[in-house]
């Protein structure tokens, strides 16, 4: 397609959107009949277009659903929309705060690991207070001794993990030797 | 509307043009924007703009699938994932869109034209409008003219029907839905001067089909 053709071609699509605009604009005023109102844009617009436009505008008719479905999915949508406020109300009272914001030296650090050797542990961990606790029948004082248990560091440690370390330690001492 | 831009316009301050230059507010066009705010507010505040869209989308889709209970399926879905969607959806509109546009109005039908496109994959047969559609149509009080109507109906529903997708889509938009070219060039997704070219494409092909006479077959 050359240039003038598309130029063309676009002229007519324009002269077409223009008459439809008038046209639709009419039928929802109620006036204009069909073939009288568009003036110029009617006379040049192709006539076998013009009559499609017409039937169109006739035959295509918006319909409406019935008033049982239309009654069904309106309360579908309230339905959708109350699940869509619960949750909102069930945690909007809650809200995060740090739990016990403290640091401990680590407990017998890894002699051999010079990274963790002199540092400390942050135990500070975020703790859900009202809300979703409340709401799943967590007491407040179960949560915080849980809470308290996760991050308190063990004074003892456990009998594998000092049964590790010693064997570490002797396989590093033999390979010096 | 097929542009992402937010309208914005130039306007003198309340306080006055202390540094002499015009400052730019937002223009908000949206026709439905109060709705869609409240909506946003409490979900069931929804049930304003379903009430106001309901005919459209179901008309758009009853014209795509030609079955009342397929229309009313892809209606429902459509409603209840606009609702589920709302919190995302960006009020587009510019000042060319004119006072009455609604970018609501193109969101909502960009999500019913994906769900019937969905449902109309999802189906062994395409049948274009069938006959009991255009009876919805006609009279029912006058009998004889009904008869006619009815017929010729039929005929140019059958027309449409054998058009390529996005020329039906652009029609039943710009006839049922009474659409400007702006708002379904944000539905199709497509620049306004391709869907005025869609539209006068369609509508000689629709002319051809029912001044040929096959439109009645």
């Amino acid at each position: 397609m050359s240039l003038l053709d598309r130029d063309a071609a676009s002229a007519d699509a324009l002269l077409t959107d223009l008459y439809l605009d008038a046209l639709l604009a009419g039928a929802l005023l109620g006036a204009a009949a069909v073939g009288e109102g568009p003036g110029s844009i009617d006379r040049d617009l192709d006539p076998a277009a013009r009559r499609a436009a017409d039937r169109l505008r006739r035959d295509l008719a918006r319909v409406h659903p019935s008033f049982r479905f239309e009654e069904r999915l309106a309360t579908r949508l309230a339905e959708a929309a109350v699940a869509m406020r619960v949750p909102a109300a069930a945690g909007a009272e809650g809200r995060v705060v740090p739990f016990r914001a403290a640091r401990y030296p680590l407990d017998e650090p890894d002699p051999f690991d010079d990274d963790l050797r002199g540092q400390t542990r942050d135990l500070s961990r975020p703790l859900l207070i009202g809300g979703a606790l409340t709401s799943a029948a967590l007491s407040l004082a179960g949560a915080a001794l849980v809470a308290w248990r996760r991050g308190r560091p063990s004074r003892s440690v456990p009998s594998m993990v000092r049964a590790a370390r010693a064997a570490r330690a002797a396989h590093a001492a033999r390979r010096l030797v | 509307m097929a542009r992402p831009v937010l309208g914005r316009s130039s306007a003198i301050s309340a306080s006055g043009t202390a540094a002499g230059e015009p400052r730019a507010r937002v223009a908000h066009l949206d026709r439905d924007r109060a709705l869609v705010e409240e909506a946003r507010r409490d979900p069931l505040r929804f049930d304003a703009l379903y009430r106001r869209y309901l005919a459209q989308v179901y008309s758009y889709a009853y014209h795509e699938l030609g079955d009342h209970h397929e229309a009313e399926d892809a209606t429902e879905r459509t409603f209840l994932e606009a609702l589920a969607a709302l919190p995302r959806f960006e009020e587009r509109a510019r000042p060319a869109d004119g006072e009455g546009a609604s970018t609501f109005r193109v969101w909502l039908f960009q999500i019913a034209r994906n769900t019937i496109a969905n449902q109309r994959r999802g189906r062994r047969r395409h049948p274009v409008a069938s006959l009991d559609a255009a009876a919805t149509i006609a009279d029912p009080l006058d009998v004889a003219g009904g008869a006619v109507a009815r017929d010729e109906a039929a005929a140019a529903w059958r027309a449409v029907g054998r058009l390529p997708a996005d020329r039906r889509q652009a029609l039943i938009l710009r006839f049922v839905d009474e659409m400007s070219t702006a708002e379904i060039a944000g539905v199709l997704g497509r620049s306004e001067g391709a869907v005025r070219v869609l539209v006068h494409r369609a509508l000689r092909a629709v002319a051809r089909d029912l001044e040929s006479g096959s439109g009645d077959r």
